[in-house]
């Protein structure tokens, strides 16, 4: 992993006699193990992974199809426009059918995706907001600063966490916004827990004693020294909860508690799932579509984990 | 007259779960600037200890300075805020790591970290602060220094990396500069630049040296005085000419003596029998009778004190009564 040190005697065809000459040499020697972040590195590895690539082309894939695919295939996914439940891949204007109202699905597909990874992105978000916030706090501060704040987390732990964002999103009116709170509010403790262990372990490593003995005081150890030690299984943690808060939020669709106004792939399940045996396409599109998404989204934090742990793949 | 650092009386405690134990005890010991000062002692003796009292790092709870003073150019460090202490350190007083595989903080480069800790007492951009990083990195003998501070730590060889410690420290022009066995992780042949370098930046920034080290080859090649350490305590105190060729200290000699001299035939190295006594097991007396060829009856009841018997101070009933 280290760079060998650009000595003359580990290059015996150098020049020996002229100095400058050697330090040129050393200097190209230098120039060729050119500086490598951490971050560049495990991009580095990152790019090598073949599923960890699949999952981010199928994501962004995805991402294109709801920022763009309405642009070319418009249409109100919430009009009536044809005879309900038309099949698949008959009727070239529709060509996944329609629902039991007679919607058109291709619609609904595509514009439904925008709000869904809104939804599970912000949510993601929230989570590792809090969840850094919480666990950072009580790792570094230690004492009834940690008493205090896990005690709080395992409350939040122990909620049923459907059955709580459920009571959160019925308190206030659905919209995505509450409901992205609510998907927040109980997923962040693994996170708090996760960031705490990385903070119990980086705080006693000698460069946060060395970083202590030039001066910086406790906000620019905790946030600048310690937390990007402690990012890179976060930032696994992080994407892995993305799919999560997309799977909430069809649940919580689903169950009827999504914003009736705005169409998303939970919902059209949750709309469609009375007549799944007369018409299995309205429910199948959609979740096929957060299953995708989920898969993709997990593949490339499966690959942020593979880049960041090199020890950890057996090769 | 008052030394640049001073410290005295120091008595530093640690709540255990044997209870409470006195790391230090009523040390006492300065440095004057352009002055390099050797602790030395086994591991466990207290050299560290009082390096971070110095820092304001002993870690409370469980540590705690029950007593004694600590002055910089006669300011009192003991009780002052976090605030104050905080502008000191790097700025007043720096210290260097003995292990720079890991003072060094993997996820930034070498440059920004130095830059850092200049932007920290100092009112410049991260530019400045960055340039004058490099000068640093220039002036500790790292080749190419603009490149290098582009370099992650895991890029750069021990020896660099301690160098790149140094020029962290030194990166305030701070008065103390506190060396926590700086060379213990070392290759020899490295040692020695290491040495060097800090004798160059001494004469340079005209800073005090604290050395912390249990080598004696450091202690000659670096050290003004020295003060040797036992369980806590200074136990002998002196030019570094005089602890060396005329140690008076039972224990002090068993270190010196500790050291294989080149081309006399000895099969097997020499040790002092026994090892540091823990803490919580100090008991009455002198802290080093269990381990001690002269010890007498008076040494297990009476902690004998730093006191001058003729030649230099020392804590030793046996070098007071003459019978060593």
């Amino acid at each position: 992993m280290s760079t060998p040190k650009p000595t003359p005697q580990k290059a015996p065809q150098m020049p020996a006699d002229t100095t400058d000459a050697a330090t040129d040499a050393a200097a190209q020697f230098v120039a060729r193990y050119q500086a490598e972040s951490p971050a560049r590195e495990a991009w580095r590895m990152f790019r090598r992974n073949i599923p960890a690539l699949v999952g981010t082309a199928m994501l962004l894939l995805i991402i294109g199809l709801t920022l763009y695919g309405t642009l070319i295939y418009t249409g109100d996914p919430f009009d009536i426009v044809w005879a309900p439940h038309e099949a698949p891949f008959v009727e070239p204007d529709f060509p996944l059918g329609t629902d039991y109202l007679g919607r058109d699905l291709m619609a609904g597909l595509l514009s439904g995706g925008g709000p869904t990874l809104a939804v599970g992105a912000a949510a993601a978000a929230l989570t590792m907001i809090i969840g850094i916030s919480m666990g950072a706090l009580s790792g570094f501060y230690g004492g009834w600063v940690d008493n205090l704040l896990m005690r709080i987390t395992e409350f939040f732990q122990v909620l049923p966490a459907l059955l709580f964002a459920m009571v959160l999103v019925t308190l206030f009116s659905p919209s995505l916004i509450t409901i992205a709170i609510a998907i927040g509010v109980v997923s962040w403790p693994q996170t708090a827990r996760l960031t705490r262990a990385e903070f119990l372990k980086i705080k006693e490593l000698e460069y946060v004693t060395a970083a202590r003995a030039i001066g910086a005081g406790n906000g620019r150890i905790m946030w600048r020294v310690i937390l990007p030690n402690a990012l890179p299984p976060l930032i696994v943690s992080a994407t892995l909860t993305i799919g999560v808060a997309i799977l909430f939020e069809a649940g919580l669709s689903f169950l009827g508690l999504g914003d009736p106004n705005v169409m998303s792939w939970g919902l059209m399940i949750g709309a469609n799932r009375d007549y799944i045996l007369d018409a299995w396409w309205p429910v199948t599109f959609p979740g096929l579509a957060i299953f995708f998404t989920v898969f993709s989204v997990s593949l490339i934090g499966d690959g942020l984990n593979d880049a960041f742990n090199p020890k950890l793949r057996e090769r | 007259m008052s030394a640049l650092l001073q410290i005295e009386n120091l008595q530093v405690t640690f709540n255990t779960r044997h209870g409470q134990v006195t790391a230090l005890d009523s040390v006492s010991l300065s440095v004057n600037a352009g002055e390099t000062l050797g602790v030395v002692g086994e591991s466990g003796c207290g050299k560290s200890i009082t390096a971070l009292s110095v820092m304001g790092l002993i870690p409370m709870p469980p540590g705690r300075i029950a007593g004694g003073s600590i002055k910089l150019n006669g300011e009192e460090l003991v009780g002052a805020s976090d605030a104050r202490l905080r502008g000191l350190r790097g700025s007043e007083v720096a210290m260097i790591f003995q292990e720079p595989m890991t003072s060094l903080n993997p996820v930034f480069s070498i440059g920004d970290q130095i830059a850092e800790a200049i932007m920290l007492h100092q009112n410049v951009s991260y530019d400045q602060a960055f340039k004058d990083a490099v000068a640093l990195l220039d002036r500790v003998g790292i080749p190419s220094p603009d490149r290098r501070a582009r370099d992650y730590p895991h890029q750069l060889s021990g020896g660099m990396r301690q160098r790149v410690m140094i020029a962290m420290a030194v990166s305030c022009r701070p008065k103390v500069l506190i060396a926590d066995e700086p060379t213990t992780a070392l290759d020899v042949t490295v040692q020695a630049q290491i040495f060097d370098l800090l004798n160059e930046i001494q004469r340079d920034f005209g800073a005090a040296i604290m050395l912390i080290t249990h080598d004696m080859g450091a202690i000659s090649e670096m050290a003004d005085r020295v003060a040797v350490m036992y369980a806590g305590r200074v136990i002998e105190e002196a030019s570094a000419d005089q602890v060396l060729d005329t140690p008076q200290h039972p224990y002090a000699r068993g270190l010196i003596d500790c050291i294989p001299a080149l081309g006399k035939q000895e099969t097997e190295l020499r040790e002092i029998p026994g090892v540091v006594p823990p803490l919580h097991m100090l008991g009455q007396g002198c802290a080093f009778k269990a381990r001690c060829a002269h010890a007498r009856p008076r040494c297990g009841t009476e902690k004998p004190l730093l006191r001058s018997h003729g030649a230099h101070p020392v804590a030793c009933h046996g070098a007071e009564e003459g019978w060593l």
